[in-house]
């Protein structure tokens, strides 16, 4: 019997199951965490078909997996603010603390983070996992594993909306109505945006979105990036236009008519990652006087925040899981999930056998 | 054994406040790496603050409290003499200003602030990322002026400080002088130093500030918050700062001084506390709320002010040898911090001399 099955990408294509040493706590803050539910992302999926993303190359076998929950089952001799038994949400990236980007408070952008799942860091979809006390963070019993495994994309979607600097009142255009743009959408309506559109190419998507969080809806079409502003401008009465633009699509269109769709002085985030280089409407961005910035995973304070949403019902993630798979059906779930079927799709923790 | 015999055999002299007003030498063990991103630095030159100072007197400072012997001393500069080896920007050899703060790896330490040991010892272990190179045109003097010189760094960076402001500080003491020098080279138009000594004032005068004001105490029978919004009008009068000034940095931390400094900021202009005195002060409160200022603390130094404080020195924007007014060998430790302890105006920075 298998003391810590793990689900491994071998090389691109090809994934496999092997059974991997149980992970030692490598110091005395750390815990081990038994991994209940972890959901799949565009990157897990990217990883899986093409073996790299950027200069992260895969070079050798890696454990899948990075949106994870759990349950602990083991604590260092110096932890002090979780104990075994406690369920948690697990935060997969884990920064060094010592370069200058650490101690600015900006630890998504430290200079050796290592992150599961992203080569050569081994991932969560294991039987157990083991990372500090400080980023696990308590579930309350209203909250259910499940839903802790969609923080990590939730805290993604804080992240975007707080470089966004959404404040109540203000009207808020989403591109891609996936999880991470649905999952913006629902934070952009707590942090009291007004107007909250989504836009994606796909109806059934635009639908969820409009019961969920969004309060206009706009399908995308093949037009110019300013008649496309327009449009949505006029659909959802944006006036002079939109305070903040949201990119969670990565797509060259979107882009652009996001820059479009900006009254003057609005704010661009970048949140989608798709063709690394793309054509780029400059010159609106100048003359508007636009706030344009990027968005990385997440940092200082997120994941909290995506808890402490979720725990008092101002966001809700229940209804953007749409599947489940055993863990023996990981690649079932890959599969799923790379052909865009419903929104979020967990693989449960791997099951004692009986 | 001759006394030079005697010394040979010492590992790591340190200068040790045993319990209030009780220092003493002792020999301690060379400290050892406590994993591999720590270095060994050799200290060199340690200038007093106003805290060692105060935990020799008193024995606390707000929830620090002195419970068992710590080695005091904490604005240091040395020679690394061992790296870990994991240490990869710092060699043997280098000639470092020490960062004394170091947080949650896992504990915050803050040497010479209880229970932590300081600096005032041959050999001080700290985190390879808390050391900052000295050029070699800067001296082991100068590079122990620049943790104040960091601290004068924060305040500035609090008060967010641009050219083209005014700014009036209240204090001409090392920290009221640095943050004047920083305030100009960050391109302040106009900084006024206030203090009630003389010579105080006239350093100012030569060293950071672009004028001085000789604040006065309340006679007897006047009001003293009203004193203080007299003494502010003065203030605004004589150096033409209209509604108020941008920025007023209060260094002092006496009473009738934070009033002034709340008269004296224009409205919605910055206030910053850095000063520490009384715990409690009357403070005119609805002056604050009527004129919107934003009032801020400040306390020691945050990422990136060590690099800035070295650059300022390096640079000679700041001359921190002018700032240092005695200096001591480690022998004399206890003399050095009698002089601090006794406030004459003609000191500024007292310095102690590392172990040889």
């Amino acid at each position: 019997m298998a003391i810590n099955l793990s689900f491994i990408l071998e090389k691109a294509g090809s994934v496999k199951y092997e059974d991997r040493p149980v992970p030692k706590l490598e110091s005395p803050y750390d815990v081990l965490v038994n991994v209940r539910f972890t959901g799949i992302c565009g990157s897990d999926v990217h990883y899986w078909q093409h073996g790299s993303i950027g200069s992260f190359v895969l070079k050798a076998p890696m454990v899948l997996g990075h949106e994870s929950s759990g349950v602990i089952t083991a604590v260092g001799d110096k932890v002090s603010t979780v104990k075994v038994g406690d369920r948690v949400a697990m935060e997969p990236g884990i920064p060094c603390r010592r370069c200058v980007r650490c101690k600015e408070g900006k630890y998504n952008l430290c200079v050796d983070m290592r992150f599961a799942a992203t080569p050569p860091i081994d991932g969560t979809l294991a039987k157990y996992y083991s990372l500090p006390e400080d980023f696990c963070y308590k579930l309350p019993e209203s909250v259910s594993l499940e839903e802790g495994a969609v923080m990590e994309p939730l805290a993604v979607g804080v992240h975007i909306t707080r470089q966004a600097d959404v404040k109540p009142g203000q009207s808020v255009v989403v591109f891609g109505a996936g999880p991470v743009g649905l999952l913006c959408c629902a934070v952009a309506k707590a942090y009291g945006a007004d107007k909250i559109v989504a836009v994606d190419i796909n109806e059934e998507r635009l639908k969820f979105a409009k019961q969920y969080a969004a309060t206009h809806t706009v399908v995308s079409q093949r037009e110019s990036a300013t008649d496309s502003a327009a449009r949505i401008t006029k659909d959802a009465d944006l006036g002079l236009g939109a305070d903040v633009a949201i990119d969670a699509s990565g797509a060259e269109p979107c882009i652009q008519a996001g820059i479009q769709v900006l009254r003057t002085g609005g704010t661009y985030v970048q949140g989608g990652m798709g063709k690394s280089d793309i054509t780029f409407p400059i010159g609106a961005m100048g003359a508007k006087e636009l706030n344009v910035k990027g968005s990385f995973r997440y940092n200082s304070g997120d994941y909290a925040t995506a808890v402490a949403l979720v725990t008092s019902g101002r966001v809700s993630v229940k209804e953007l899981i749409t599947g489940k798979f055993k863990f023996k059906d990981a690649e079932s779930a890959f599969n799923d999930t790379k052909a865009a079927k419903g929104i979020k799709i967990l693989i449960e923790g791997v099951e004692d056998e009986a | 054994m001759s006394d030079q015999e005697q010394d040979k055999l010492k590992q790591n002299p340190s200068f040790v406040l045993r319990a209030i007003k009780d220092v003493a030498f002792e020999d301690r063990p060379v400290p050892k790496l406590r994993d591999d991103h720590d270095v060994r630095v050799h200290i060199a030159q340690t200038g007093i603050c106003g805290s060692d100072v105060h935990y020799w007197q008193k024995g606390r400072i707000g929830d620090f409290i002195l419970e068992s012997p710590i080695v005091l001393g904490h604005e240091s500069a040395g020679t690394v003499v061992e790296v870990g080896s994991a240490v990869k920007y710092v060699k043997v050899g280098d000639r470092v200003a020490v960062e004394p703060g170091v947080p949650c790896r896992p504990d915050t330490i803050f040497a010479a602030t209880p229970p932590w040991d300081g600096t005032l010892s041959k050999y001080y272990i700290v985190a390879a990322d808390y050391t900052y190179r000295l050029p070699d045109h800067v001296s082991m003097e100068q590079g122990a002026l620049v943790e104040p010189v960091a601290v004068a760094v924060q305040i500035t960076k609090v008060a967010n400080i641009r050219a083209g402001q005014t700014v009036v500080v209240f204090g001409c003491g090392p920290i009221g002088a640095l943050c004047q020098a920083v305030a100009k080279a960050y391109g302040a138009t106009k900084v006024i130093g206030v203090d009630v000594v003389q010579s105080r004032l006239d350093f100012a005068k030569s060293f950071g500030a672009d004028g001085v004001f000789m604040s006065s105490r309340a006679e007897a029978g006047v009001d003293a918050v009203e004193h203080s919004e007299n003494v502010a009008a003065l203030i605004a009068k004589k150096f033409n700062l209209g509604d108020g000034a941008d920025v007023v940095l209060e260094c002092s931390g006496a009473e009738p001084c934070i009033q002034a400094g709340v008269f004296v900021t224009k409205k919605g202009g910055t206030y910053v506390q850095a000063g520490m005195g009384k715990e409690n002060v009357l403070f005119p409160i609805t002056t604050a709320c009527i004129r919107a200022l934003n009032i801020k603390g400040s306390i020691r130094y945050t990422t990136g002010c060590y690099p800035a404080a070295v650059d300022l020195v390096a640079s000679g924007k700041i001359d921190v040898n002018r700032l240092i007014t005695n200096r001591f060998k480690f022998e004399q430790a206890e003399e050095a911090f009698e002089l601090v302890k006794a406030g004459r105006s003609d000191v500024l920075k007292v310095i102690i001399e590392g172990v040889q």
